[in-house]
């Protein structure tokens, strides 16, 4: 799974968001590491629909247009905490090699 | 006119650079989060960003990296983008199998020529690039690089091959810019022929191998290096060794032959209407047809000075066409628009 897909699948995690909302709650995740364009955004939505990890949810109006919002679906959930669960486990890893665990660690950093 | 535009029309203008099917499926919440994006909800604002703003080129680079890979579409793409992928990457890899293939018959002349492995001594008429100096080492370089870039291609390696690739063209066109800035001009059209046609359309065309690509068959490709060597620069090296290689077309006649070849080969295929996949081969040998003629017709205009050899070109020019025209049919039929389909539902 790439980054995007990974962080537009978390941004549906909590509930279903329009287009600019998903933009907007990527850039929050990955604390403004991650600006996606939206041509971006509608090329892993796509993607996603494809692989049915996400589906619409419903349409709202808004300032004359209707606003679609997305859905992550039973597939999609699991997909995700698949994927949550293997980066954690990386993370610790990288962490345990780095010397960052533990208690020592810890007093070190702080 | 583009400054009676607004914003949201200029922003659906670029929207036309995306396949039909899409933008009838996403247009309209692309445009609805692209104009969320700008607004303000300040009515002032709001009516000086419509009228006034334009789509940033961030904006329109990322619907042009999509439409270049909606077009060159991978599994699940409607069936005449599928085709366009698959021809698009087949082609690809095989041009980068040729330039792997002549970076390969760089290694064995220069072994031969010193006599590495226990080679004997080469023929006088063998001709080899003289040691040393910074243009032959280039040479050597780029050359060993594009096997390089075919192997990792064909291993599905993207990224890699595409960096690699990007940077074995450079000296090329540094070369040719030399050769152009101190008028040393032998042929002046055949060798940017070669890097425009050979070196930066196909390097362009990577594109074709994003993330959604199918994986090549990799056995097939990567047997085909040293297959392609042997049927090929093996003859032809004994013919240049044994001193009777006068008779042989040009470089360009060369690959129109080889194209027309391929054709032929592929013609039962083509023909039988049966075979899985047989389209986008056509699709793909058609499309190397039309490199490979191109090169030919740009490369002619260097041969004015001589009847024989413009007939002789045009020669192979019919052939190419006549070969290509076999298989044309079977590609046509291989990109035949079939509705997409429906992959989001619908609501309600």
């Amino acid at each position: 799974m790439t980054g995007q897909a990974f962080f537009v699948l978390t941004a549906l995690a909590d509930g279903p968001r329009h287009g600019y909302g998903i933009v907007r709650e990527v850039e929050e995740l990955s604390q403004g590491r991650v600006k996606l364009k939206i041509g971006s955004l509608y090329g892993v939505l796509d993607r996603l629909a494809t692989e049915g990890l996400i589906e619409p949810d419903r349409e709202e109006p808004h300032d004359g247009r209707l606003r679609r919002y997305y859905r992550l679906t039973r597939d999609g959930r699991r997909a995700l905490a698949e994927e949550a669960e293997l980066r954690a486990a990386t993370a610790r890893v990288v962490r345990a090699r780095l010397g960052l665990t533990g208690p020592a660690a810890a007093g070190a950093a702080g | 006119m583009s400054g009676d535009l607004g914003l949201e029309q200029r922003y659906r203008r670029v929207l036309r650079l995306l396949p039909g099917y899409y933008r009838q499926r996403w247009e309209e919440d692309m445009v609805a989060a692209f104009l969320d994006s700008w607004l303000t909800g300040d009515p002032e604002d709001d009516d000086a960003i419509l009228e006034f703003c334009k789509p940033t080129w961030p904006e329109v680079a990322s619907v042009a990296g999509l439409a270049a890979r909606l077009y060159l579409g991978a599994a699940g793409a409607p069936r005449r983008y599928f085709a366009w992928g698959q021809a698009v990457r087949r082609a690809v890899l095989a041009v980068m199998l040729v330039h792997a293939v002549l970076g390969l018959e760089v290694l064995v002349r220069t072994a031969w020529s010193r006599r590495l492995f226990g080679l004997p001594a080469p023929p006088a008429s063998l001709v080899t690039l003289s040691p040393g100096g910074v243009w032959p080492t280039v040479y050597h370089v780029v050359n060993v690089a594009w096997i390089v870039v075919f192997v990792t291609l064909a291993l599905g390696h993207y990224r890699t091959a595409r960096v690699l690739a990007v940077l074995a063209i450079v000296p090329g066109l540094a070369a040719l810019l030399q050769a152009q800035l101190t008028g040393i001009r032998p042929a002046p059209f055949g060798p940017w022929a070669w890097w425009v046609l050979f070196n930066l359309v196909p390097v362009a065309a990577m594109t074709a191998f994003h993330r959604d690509a199918p994986p090549a068959a990799r056995l097939p490709w990567l047997l085909a290096l040293p297959a392609g060597y042997l049927l090929v620069f093996g003859p032809l090296l004994a013919l240049e060794a044994t001193g009777s290689s006068a008779w042989l077309p040009d470089w360009p006649g060369l690959c129109c032959l080889l194209a027309a070849l391929a054709c032929l080969v592929h013609v039962p295929r083509a023909w039988s209407r049966q075979a899985d996949g047989s389209g986008v081969w056509s699709l793909t040998l058609t499309l190397l047809g039309a490199v490979a003629g191109a090169y030919r017709i740009i490369t002619l205009s260097d041969y004015w000075h001589d009847p024989h050899l413009i007939k002789v070109s045009l020669a192979e020019l019919l052939m190419l066409a006549a070969a290509a025209a076999l298989v044309a049919p079977d590609a046509a039929r291989a990109q035949a628009a079939t509705p997409a389909s429906p992959l989001l539902p619908s609501l309600g």
